[in-house]
């Protein structure tokens, strides 16, 4: 029963995992479109926050565009929580605690430097640190 | 018989489920241990890479007014809400002392008053009739109306004018002035300096000036935003003149 208990966790745990990889896809991906139409994202109550950090110098990193680095990986998480070795679990792991650390640098970034704040930014930092939180979980407890 | 033989059937299952168990537990530990050395790499190269950013910004205290365009849109040559009901244009050179007068005196409180709120977008129009250096800062202006950053390159640049046409708009000096431009790239500015889009950019303010009989700067154009604008004549470089003509092409606005 227990086993049958930690089981039906787990499987909510993957269920919510690839929810928030869902989201991270459309917000990297709306995101990456607007950075490449050079449109702004639309921001809650027209704030001008998405507009001064999507044209900063730290949109790119290496002339990739930051939210394109952002949809691969969460591809990336996607493709390895549809195989269930305790491998691939340690890459889920490892994609996402890599993600939510690149999160927190940027949030730094917009916060101290940029001094301008994404909202569309910010939905990706917690979508991210929520998906590292399941991961974690996820691999302790497998 | 039968008993004792089950008494040891059971403490032996009784063992392995131990050991299972403690496997399982071990199991845990070490991923347990495994995920906390994660973390901490990451926190350390996240640590690293703040540090390293934080050396390369190489404040000098120097930057101009850091906070004037905090969390206002610049798009282009335009400065604040694209919706904002009045316009006013202004054509500067970057090396005329009055263009910097009007800079510290005057838009710091036309920003705090009317673009913060909403109700006023300046738009930025560069001449270069002083010379050499004001056309070379022009099209680095330029350049940097591509990133949405012109406004706060004529404020850095303002903030450190040299003596006219000295040779001192040099690259590195835009360089220095640029440092303290949150997420602005001035070596890519001073690489498309020159190009189609920012000579282009610069023609455009040219062509403006002589259509409204411009020949001196600081020169303003004032108008609702999108409709019919017209010259803003003013006695003086302080807020009053530009406060009453706001203040009147509001009321119409509105009116």
């Amino acid at each position: 029963v227990a086993d049958r208990q930690s089981g039906a966790r787990l499987e909510g745990l993957l269920l919510a995992s690839i929810a928030l990889v869902l989201v991270g896809i459309g917000i990297s991906g709306y995101l990456t479109y607007t950075h490449y139409e050079g449109i702004d994202p639309s921001c809650v109550g027209g704030s001008s926050g998405c507009h001064i950090v999507q044209t900063s110098k730290y949109a790119e990193l290496a002339g990739v565009p930051v939210a394109l680095i952002g949809l691969i990986g969460y591809f990336l998480i996607g493709a390895t929580l549809f195989a269930r070795s305790e491998l691939d679990r340690t890459i889920t792991l490892g994609l996402a605690l890599g993600g939510a650390a690149f999160t927190v640098y940027l949030t730094y970034l917009e916060v101290f430097v940029i001094e301008a704040i994404c909202q569309w930014c910010v939905a990706n930092a917690v979508t991210m640190w929520a998906l590292f939180i399941i991961a974690a979980i996820r691999f302790v407890r497998a | 018989m039968a008993s004792r033989r089950e008494e040891k059937e059971r403490l032996k299952a009784e063992r392995l489920e131990a050991q299972q168990a403690e496997q399982v537990a071990a199991g845990k530990r070490r991923r347990l241990q495994l995920l906390a050395g994660a973390v901490a790499l990451a926190v350390l190269i996240v640590g690293a890479l703040i540090v390293v950013s934080q050396s390369g910004d190489d404040d000098d205290g120097s930057e101009p007014r850091a906070d004037l365009f905090r969390g206002i849109a610049q798009k282009g040559i335009a400065l604040g809400d694209p919706g904002a009901p009045v316009t006013i244009v202004e054509f500067a050179d970057l090396q005329c002392p009055f263009c910097a007068q009007f800079s510290t005196g005057v838009l710091d409180d036309l920003v705090a008053r009317y673009v913060r709120p909403g109700d006023l977008r300046m738009e930025l129009r560069l001449l270069s009739f002083l010379g050499p250096d004001s056309i070379r800062g022009a099209q680095v202006a330029a350049a940097a109306a591509d990133q949405d950053r012109v406004w706060s390159f004529a404020e850095a640049f303002y903030a450190d004018q040299g003596a006219e046409n000295s040779g001192y708009v040099t690259d590195d000096f835009m360089r220095e002035i640029s440092s303290g431009i949150a997420g602005f790239d001035i070596d890519k500015a001073i690489e498309e300096a020159g190009s189609e889009p920012s000579v282009g950019l610069l023609t455009e303010a040219d062509t403006l000036a002589a259509e409204n009989g411009i020949n001196s700067t600081p020169s303003f154009l004032i108008g609702p935003t999108g409709g019919k604008l017209q010259q803003l004549d003013v006695d003086r470089l302080e807020l009053g003149p530009f406060a009453d003509a706001i203040d009147a092409e509001l009321d119409r606005t509105r009116g």
